[in-house]
């Protein structure tokens, strides 16, 4: 089965609305917008980044302005960092309603920094380690590879 | 008020992040005394006369298409330079053993395997020429 590909400002483009809510989480301890935040990884990772609010805001809107892409990404790593997203985002809700503050402000700033190094940089952490974790599996593990 | 300062912290350390990773993409490192017979067989068995740039490639890794890209294009404008690319998803022992921490990784290797340089990231053409000389003549 060919792995889908993607364009890549795609991601980077997600990333930055990701910023912008994370960063107003933080600000305003408002942990509803969080909890949508969630919803938007869990809907990148587990269905797909086409499915995402941010991604078909992306596709409708601004790829139209951009033209096509020079080049396309496997869409693994970045729907793999979509789900490290959501963890983060589960751990941040149950922090903040719990009352446990600080969980809740230490999860949302470790994905806040994640999404900042990928909008401003292109460097995307969550794919990194999907590398490294593709690279350390034993081979007879990653039968689609 | 905590929030901002966090933001504020966050974004601080994520420039700083952002700039040192940005610094060591295309970094070339000096070569190693490593002898020529220990290489891994698909190395050695890749190498050229000339000078061969071996580039350490994994499967889902952009940089290592723009690498390839980059390098086979420099490997066409110079007679004894060559390029070959290893994808080693399914042989990690061969990164393990050449100490390739991420990909791609690119190393220079004279015909006798005595190892040049390395590249980690996307290499500049003209600083990757530049470090190679006298191995490679300037077209």
């Amino acid at each position: 089965m060919p792995k889908r590909q993607i364009d890549p400002r795609g991601p980077r483009f997600a990333a930055g609305i990701t910023t912008v809510v994370l960063a107003v989480v933080l600000i305003t301890s408002w942990w509803p917008l969080l909890a949508a935040q969630g919803v938007v990884f869990a809907i990148g990772a587990f269905a797909g980044l086409r499915f995402s609010p941010y991604g078909l805001l992306y596709r409708l809107a601004v790829q139209p302005r951009l033209g096509p892409p020079s080049e396309r990404e496997d869409e693994a790593p970045p729907r793999f960092a979509q789900g490290v997203g959501f963890a983060f985002a589960v751990v941040g809700v149950i922090g903040y309603a719990t009352g446990l503050t600080t969980l809740g402000i230490v999860a949302t700033a470790a994905a806040l920094f994640a999404a900042f190094l990928n909008v401003a940089f292109n460097f995307c952490l969550g794919c990194e380690a999907y590398l490294l974790l593709q690279r350390f599996t034993p081979t007879r593990k990653r039968a689609e590879a | 008020m905590t929030g901002v300062w966090v933001v504020l912290g966050v974004l601080a350390l994520g420039l700083l992040a952002g700039v040192l990773l940005q610094a060591r993409e295309g970094r070339i490192r000096g070569g190693s005394d490593r002898p020529a017979d220990e290489l891994p067989v698909p190395v050695a068995e890749a190498l050229q006369p000339g000078v061969t740039l071996v580039q350490i490639s994994t499967t889902f890794c952009a940089p290592c298409r723009h690498a390839r890209v980059r390098l086979s294009a420099l490997a066409d404008r110079h007679d004894d330079l060559h390029h070959v690319e290893l994808d080693v998803t399914h042989q990690p022992e061969v990164a393990h053993a050449l100490g390739v921490m991420r990909t791609p990784t690119t190393f220079a290797y004279a015909a006798s395997g005595a190892e040049l340089l390395r590249v980690s990231g996307v290499p500049d053409a003209d600083a990757l020429l530049d470090a190679l000389q006298p191995h490679v003549n300037r077209a």
